[in-house]
């Protein structure tokens, strides 16, 4: 036995939660391709087991840029006020496995030591739904990072496509089982997963490499070509890296946290002018022993889930796939 | 919601102006509960902010006994420091911390200690010989070893001065050739070869050497002469942060958050690291 539900009941479905007021989250098609985005009806949601978007869901999580505080500034005195944009509840409907399995690897960073709140109060107010692929491209390395086209973690409920329009529920906790409690009905039939992408390198064998490898031609070679955009970590689904800058009072004089790139070039530059990663090779490098060797080491997560953005959204067909394959 | 990057507010209590683009700052804390629960140990670092320009990381440059206030020095070399530049007693700016390792002042006791810094380095090292002069009676002989490129680019210079009428202090200043003025009475030369002139000797040390790379590699040898082994040879490194808390990714040797297992390391430890700094 089995829980299931058509397409038809889910867009019912968020076409009530939207009305309730809880923002739903879902694949978009915008010229010619699609992202993942707050659903203004239910009739823009595009999911199904084939649709990959282009970007990743952290952004509802961890957002480009994000108020930490306000100041009001009056003469020599200050006042800091907390933002006040939080949301609430939302629910991610039709996510990526790979997409939903950063967040169990990003509660790490974010919970090491001092305990990042920002992150959290989002996690928790966040149902997940993801659907189990069943078709992958060239870019697509899940099963070389350890997880595969129906891998559950960071699911609160997954979706397996039965036949067109139909798919099998599975509820993985709570918050997933309250979601679809009293909406589905039982069925015989499995939800199926097939076309599993190859498994592409070995990623212990690349973190032995980046281990043992740090001065070593193979990073010139291999990381010249990289202009330095930041595309890859922006649309990477793990890359957390981020800036925190003033935003001035035309924009409301705030404290923000914006996303960055350890590709850009004054990432890592001191005030002094020195540069510990100097050229686009040395940031390269860092890009592959944070997510193979330095993650791994600390938190014991790789900081990857094989989604292959970075490789789709690269202007000049880098990636971390055709460095990693290399090794 | 705890907020882990909401600053405390300060106001400044003083500001000296060190050199041509240096100032060192006091501030203390506008909430007097927040300054009566507040401690950190030498060698810690903040992050230090001007409203409205943005944040910058600092050492903590004033001992840890000094409860009334905290001090930091910045060179003026950008955006936050050169809105820190215009800051006036009375004013109010942001700090958050104390962040990362510090000095483990407790594994120092009853070793010589050599402080050898460079330019901009001093900051990181006064905490510290303050420190030691505070509770004098747990160290063994101090040296200090500092020096800048001209003599208008030496900082505390007036400190320097009281500590080489402490007892077992010895102070040595240096300018780079060109540097000095008709008047100089101190060494001409670059830090490790005035180090290596003056042929001390030392018991036992322990070697806190912080300044520009090349600095502290031309160092590490005349260290080791000495019989001093890397174990015992600190350094406090200057990785670029923004949130010093370790997660916003930037300021990692290897898999060393310099923020949280940093700023200060051994040398043991830092030839362990990959050469990321």
């Amino acid at each position: 036995m089995s829980e299931t539900i058509t397409e038809t009941k889910l867009k019912h479905l968020a076409a009530e939660w939207i009305v309730a007021g809880t923002p739903v989250i879902s694949p978009v098609a915008i010229k010619g391709r699609f992202l993942y985005m707050p659903l203004l009806s239910a009739e823009a949601l595009a999911f199904s087991p084939e649709t990959r978007p282009a970007n990743s869901i952290k952004e509802f999580f961890f957002p480009k840029a994000e108020t930490l505080y306000s100041y009001r500034v009056q003469g020599s005195s200050i006042e800091l006020s907390e933002p006040s944009e939080f949301a609430g509840q939302q629910i991610i409907l039709g996510a990526r496995p790979c997409d939903a399995a950063a967040l169990p690897i990003l509660d790490h960073v974010f919970n090491w030591d001092s305990v990042d709140d920002f992150y959290n109060r989002r996690r928790t107010a966040t149902t997940i739904v993801t659907i189990a692929c069943t078709k992958s491209d060239d870019a697509c390395f899940c099963t070389s990072v350890g997880l595969g086209p129906s891998a559950t973690n960071g699911s609160d409920a997954m979706l397996l496509e039965i036949s067109t329009g139909r798919y099998e529920v599975r509820c993985i906790t709570e918050k997933g089982r309250q979601l679809f409690a009293g909406v589905t009905e039982p069925g015989t039939e499995p939800g199926h997963v097939t076309d599993a992408p190859p498994r592409k390198f070995d990623s212990e064998k690349v973190r032995a490499f980046a281990e043992t490898h740090f001065e070593d031609t193979f990073w010139a070679d291999h990381g010249r070509t990289c202009v330095g955009c930041g595309a890859c970590a922006f649309t990477c689904p793990t890359c957390h890296c981020f800036d925190i800058v003033d935003a001035g009072p035309s924009a409301g004089s705030a404290r923000v946290r914006t996303w960055d790139s350890c590709q850009s070039s004054q990432f890592t530059q001191h005030a002094s002018g020195h540069n510990p990663r100097n050229s686009q090779p040395a940031r390269q490098r860092q890009r592959v022993l944070h997510k193979f060797a330095t993650y791994p080491e600390k938190f014991d997560a790789i900081l990857c889930t094989g989604c292959g953005n970075c490789v789709r959204n690269c202007p000049v067909g880098l990636g971390v796939l055709s460095i990693l394959t290399e090794i | 919601m705890a907020n882990i990057y909401k600053p405390d507010l300060m106001e400044v209590i003083s500001v000296r102006q060190q050199t041509s683009d240096v100032k060192s700052v006091a501030i203390r804390f506008l909430d007097p509960e927040r300054a009566r629960n507040f401690s950190f140990t030498v060698g810690q670092f903040g992050i230090f902010s001007v409203f409205g320009s943005g944040e910058s990381t600092f050492n903590i440059c004033s001992s840890s006994s000094w409860k009334d206030r905290i001090e930091f020095c910045f060179r003026k070399v950008g955006r936050v420091t050169d809105a820190m530049w215009q800051v006036e007693v009375g004013d109010v700016i942001g700090f958050r911390g104390p962040y990362g390792n510090g000095y483990p002042v407790d594994l120092w006791k009853g070793h010589d200690l050599v402080f050898l810094g460079g330019g901009i380095a001093m900051p990181p090292i006064r905490c510290a010989v303050w420190y030691a002069l505070e509770n004098r009676d747990q160290f063994g002989e101090i040296t200090v070893v500092y020096g800048a490129r001209t003599v208008a680019d030496l900082v505390f210079v007036d400190e320097l001065k009281e500590w080489s009428t402490r007892e077992r202090v010895r102070v040595i200043t240096c300018v780079d050739p060109g540097g000095e003025t008709p008047d100089w009475k101190g060494e001409i030369g670059l830090v490790p070869s005035v180090f290596e002139r003056a042929n001390l000797s030392l018991h036992d040390p322990v070697a806190l050497v912080i300044g520009p790379p090349i600095m502290i590699k031309n160092t590490l040898p005349i260290l080791e002469k000495m019989g001093v082994v890397p174990g015992s040879v600190y350094t406090s490194l200057e990785n670029r942060m923004k949130c010093g808390v370790g997660k916003c990714g930037r300021c990692n040797v290897g898999s060393h958050y310099v923020c949280k297992e940093g700023p200060v390391l051994t040398m043991d430890t830092l030839r362990g690291l990959p050469l990321d700094f």
